[in-house]
């Protein structure tokens, strides 16, 4: 595979990352958002089988396939048998309204690409467009979580947000080294399964969603 | 055995943790918690020595060299201070029935586990290594916030996972950055670009444009974890709603650990834009941590949200002396870096044993202290004094480092709000501490000694925090100079 | 090809597009009868109904002006010309060295825009309760619209190269970038929108608050209404026709050999098909949003749109 045809495929992984995350900050509904971050995350794994091929480094084959496995169907799976269990379907109206939502996400965009092309020739160190995606994905999923109510919503913008960090580690030269990203995988799996359990208790001992708890202030 | 320290120093808290899962009985488990924790300190002194002496000591993606040596030493010290205190603490819990018989032996599990983390985090050289151990610390403890399992302490530890892992996420993505510049500027590709040591040898050599929004991510990310504002929402709930122990250490040493990684990203941001970028942004925060939590301080009624508004001010205070930067600066704020841990500790403890007594974490509620309590009322009073900034004790030591700095750096703007906001808190501190430890105590309050394990504790930590404000061990001085100059470069 | 033959081409595309644009409501409707279990109606009543229209008396309220009697045939002139437009069986270079006519993509919207207003127009004019309301959500959903299809035509403008409709079509190669992938996923948004279908409006209904297209046609009647239900038809099928052209121009004749023509045509009637498809698919699967959910929906469209020029021109 030619340095340019890793580029373009990267480009263009790139877009439908950012197209699912407008899925995921239009989501009315929660099984779509969760939906939309396990394609996401399909499209993350597909970036790393390709920039295996591009750069010869086998562990990114590695990668791919534990996102894949992970974040793409474990974890997926996982939240929706917390709503099924739980048994909310509807994200109530966000803090601030989806339009502006939209908004503030293109102009998040539109930061992402200016910042991105202010840097010199260490540009080339990250294929294709993965640095201006990943900043983006990552304040996006920063957006999600701020904005909305639901605790499902915000895991998902969790996981959203850390899928833009993989996308640009992996696209770093030749990706970061195999032991830090499965530790990454590790944490994220680890902290998803407290947040989970923390949902649980509380919703089996107080019968409110987590997120709504606001006791403590001042 | 010393070239493997290293590995061994968070492989203790490790095996300790292990070894209690095994065990029932709740003095068991006290002895081996206070024996773990001495050991971690011995073998933090044995490394400190050797790292003085002949340099750093490496070991895979582990490095022990001299700014990770007061970290690891507040680790060691406070583990073993709180060990102590929670042999009384942990009675008294099982007694009136805050805890269960069988949730104790994952307590102390819990504990050396985050003790592990922390540990981990402080010596790692693999940039990727620190970033795990940072995450692991806010799961352990996260876990132990919310151990309690009331509501308070459920909505506490959701916040605190919720906004420390987009935190860290944020750091994740600085390190990538860095990483990144550090590939590029190597050309080849090799595990290498993710050690600091070697980042931090070649850090002129990096891409300025790219470091400097690596640092800000950092900053931003791992300043979340570490409480500086405007990204501290997290911390006075979850400090307030933790087991004093636990509060104790997450206010202690947990938040510098934070510190920890952004001063090593400082250093490479030193090298990598000059000094003044990663310098202003430091002032910058720092400046808005104090001046945030201040109003939140005087109005405040909860005890130990009242000490984590001051810990997010004390932050600040870091940050400023780290940001004034030199010599001055930097020495400063690493001493205030020790001299908060162990003040912060002693005040949290203090605070446990009054709420265990007055079963309330009201400020308004709790009276008389010195009447009922001495002697954990003098350590009160002590404790508010020196977190106030008060002479001989030693926070006053180390503001005044970071003041001198700044005020030689020529921040002017900056040195005359720090101190505004000082005096300010020095009243606010004094009056709430006045009223608790003065007066007549309430009917509801339990009479009846103190444990003696606690105070025992409690005077270790004030012990420590009387001798640093009065005169500087040349141990210590040396260590914390060694380690200005590698931050410095 | 010089004299009045440019224009005989156009008149016979405009009447070859009038003349199938019922049978593509017939086959919709049909379709989605068969999805819901019912018989239906057959394929061809849309021609019934405007046979019947044609024949019926005008009435209008004491209100209206000669502005409302002349709003039918004028929004049906609009549509028509833009129907002449739209590339359907060829491509501009088919006639060997000479241009066949086709137009600017921008101006095929704009003449969309205009039969809006003056449809808007004409309601208002009447005086109705219902007129109004339907008038002023129609422009509503036509400020979140258009801009949309503009930033689409842009996207795929730059490109090629020119807005050029006969051009783009000409130009564009079979290689999906994904850019063009979130430009169709807004034209398919958009498709929704401007034929005046279940999400964005429902074409069945008559009650007045779910009507946004046929507030603005209920003061109508007789021919005047004939000219109307007609245009919409014919607005759907240009709709369609256009998006074809952007993004599937496939099948286009390069050449006027009867052969190619045939060939072309059949490509278009299998496109026009699937697209028929789509719109029942999407009618019998979805229920009709409120209106003030409009805006999300439609902003969903413009950010998809948006971030395909960006990532165009980035």
């Amino acid at each position: 595979m030619t340095p340019a045809l890793a580029h373009h495929l990267i480009d263009d992984v790139g877009a439908m990352l950012l197209f699912t995350m407008i899925l995921i900050l239009g989501a009315g509904q929660l099984y779509r958002a969760i939906y939309a971050v396990a394609a996401q995350s399909v499209f993350i794994g597909i970036a790393g089988g390709v920039l295996a091929t591009a750069t010869g480094n086998s562990d990114l084959w590695v990668i791919a396939g534990l996102t894949i496995v992970i974040k793409a169907v474990a974890l997926p799976w996982l939240m929706l048998r917390v709503i099924a269990r739980v048994g909310i379907r509807r994200e109530i109206e966000p803090v601030i309204p989806i339009s502006l939502t939209l908004a503030i996400a293109a102009a998040i965009i539109l930061l992402s690409f200016y910042l991105s092309a202010s840097l010199g020739t260490v540009r080339q160190a990250i294929t294709g467009n993965a640095l201006p995606v990943g900043i983006a994905l990552m304040l996006l999923g920063v957006l999600v979580m701020v904005s909305r109510r639901k605790a499902v919503t915000q895991m998902v913008g969790l996981f959203a947000s850390e899928n833009g960090i993989f996308f640009t580690a992996m696209a770093v030269s030749q990706g970061m080294p195999l032991i830090i990203e499965i530790g990454v995988i590790l944490d994220v799996i680890l902290g998803a399964l407290v947040m989970g359990i923390l949902m649980l208790r509380v919703r089996s001992s107080l019968d409110e969603d987590i997120a709504d708890l606001e006791q403590l202030k001042g | 055995m010393i070239r493997h320290l290293p590995v061994l120093l968070p492989l203790v808290p490790v095996l300790t943790g292990l070894a209690m899962l095994a065990l029932r009985d709740p003095r068991a488990l006290a002895a081996v918690d206070v024996a773990g924790s001495l050991v971690i300190l011995v073998l933090t002194l044995l490394l400190a020595g050797t790292v003085i002496t002949s340099g750093p000591v490496a070991a895979g993606p582990f490095r022990a060299d001299a700014v990770a040596l007061p970290f690891l030493f507040l680790i060691g010290f406070l583990a073993v201070c709180a060990a102590i205190y929670t042999v009384g603490w942990m009675r008294e819990e099982l007694e009136t029935g805050k805890i269960k018989l069988g949730t104790v032996r994952h307590y102390y599990a819990l504990f050396h586990a985050f003790i592990a983390t922390m540990l981990l985090t402080v010596l790692a050289d693999n940039l990727g290594v620190l970033w795990i151990a940072m995450e692991g610390t806010t799961i352990t403890s996260a876990v132990l916030v919310g151990l309690r399992g009331h509501r308070g302490s459920l909505e506490a530890a959701w916040k605190y996972i919720i906004v420390t892992t987009i935190g860290i996420s944020f750091g994740l993505f600085g390190t990538v950055l860095v990483y990144a510049a550090a590939a590029h500027a190597r050309g080849d590709m090799s595990g290498d670009a993710m050690s600091w040591a070697v980042i931090a040898g070649m850090s002129k050599k990096l891409d300025p444009g790219i470091v400097r929004i690596g640092f800000l991510f950092v900053l931003v990310g791992y300043g979340t974890k570490a409480g500086l504002a405007p990204v501290h929402m997290w911390l006075p709930d979850a400090h307030s709603q933790a087991p004093s122990p636990v509060s104790a250490l997450l206010s202690g040493a947990l938040i510098k650990c934070a510190l920890f990684g952004i001063i090593r990203f400082h250093t490479i941001a030193r090298g990598a834009c000059g000094e003044a970028f990663s310098g202003r942004l430091l002032v910058l925060f720092g400046l808005v941590s104090v001046v945030v939590a201040t109003p939140l301080i005087i109005t405040q009624r909860d005890f130990k949200r009242l000490l984590g508004y001051h810990s997010v001010e004390h932050v600040g205070i870091v940050a400023l002396g780290l940001g004034f930067g030199g010599t001055v600066g930097t020495f400063g704020a690493l001493l205030h870096v020790i001299n908060h841990g162990v003040t912060k500790a002693l005040v949290f403890l203090v605070a446990g044993n009054a709420i265990g007594r007055y079963r309330t974490q009201d400020m308004h509620a709790i009276r008389g202290l010195l009447a009922i309590a001495p002697w954990t009322g003098t350590f009160l009073l002590m404790g508010a004094f020196s977190l106030a900034g008060t002479p001989p004790f030693s926070i006053f030591v180390s503001e005044l480092y970071v003041l001198r700095a700044g005020l030689g750096g020529g921040h002017f703007v900056a040195v005359a709000v720090f101190l505004l906001m000082t005096v300010i808190i020095f009243g606010g501190l004094i009056h709430h501490a006045g009223r608790m430890a003065f007066g007549s105590p309430s009917a509801s309050a339990k009479a009846g000694r103190d444990a003696g394990s606690t105070l025992g504790a409690m005077a270790l930590l004030a012990a420590v925090m009387v001798l640093l404000g009065v005169f500087l061990p040349s141990g210590l001085e040396r260590v914390l100079s060694r380690a200005t100059e590698v931050i410095l470069g | 090809m010089d004299g009045l033959a440019p224009l005989g081409v156009a008149a016979a595309r405009v009447a070859l597009l009038a003349l199938a644009a019922p049978l593509v409501t017939g086959i919709v409707q049909k379709m989605k009868a068969t999805l819901q279990s019912r018989q239906g109606a057959s394929v061809v009543q849309p021609y019934r109904d405007l046979r019947k229209l044609l024949r019926k008396g005008t009435v209008q309220s004491d209100t209206a002006s000669a502005i409302f009697r002349a709003v039918p045939p004028l929004v049906l002139a609009a549509t028509l010309t833009a129907a002449a437009m739209v590339p359907v069986l060829f491509l501009p270079g088919a006639a060997g060295g000479a241009r066949l006519p086709l137009g600017d993509a921008i101006l095929l919207l704009s003449l969309l825009a205009l039969a809006r207003f003056l449809l808007a127009v004409g309601a208002l004019d009447a005086g109705g309760a219902f007129g109004g309301m339907g008038a002023s959500r129609e422009m509503t959903v036509g400020v979140l619209v258009e801009p949309v299809l503009m930033l689409v035509v842009f996207s795929v403008a730059a490109a090629v190269g020119t807005t050029e409709l006969g051009d783009i079509a000409a130009r564009r190669s079979l290689a999906f970038r994904a850019p063009d992938l979130l430009a169709l996923f807004s034209m398919m948004l958009l498709l929704l929108a401007e034929t005046g279908r279940i999400p964005v409006d429902n074409p069945d209904t008559h009650l007045e608050l779910t009507m946004l297209h046929e507030g603005m046609l209920l003061e109508h009647s007789g021919p005047g209404l004939g000219c109307l239900v007609l245009a919409t038809h014919v607005k759907q099928i240009v709709i369609m026709a256009f998006s074809l052209a952007i993004f599937f121009p496939e099948g286009l004749a390069q050449s006027l050999a009867p052969q190619a023509i045939a060939i072309a045509a059949g490509a278009f009637c299998l496109k026009i098909v699937g697209l028929s498809i789509f719109l029942a698919l999407v009618e019998s699967s979805y229920a009709k949003l409120r209106f003030f959910r409009l805006p999300q929906f439609l902003g969903m469209g413009l950010l998809c749109a948006f971030m395909a020029l960006a990532l165009r021109l980035l």
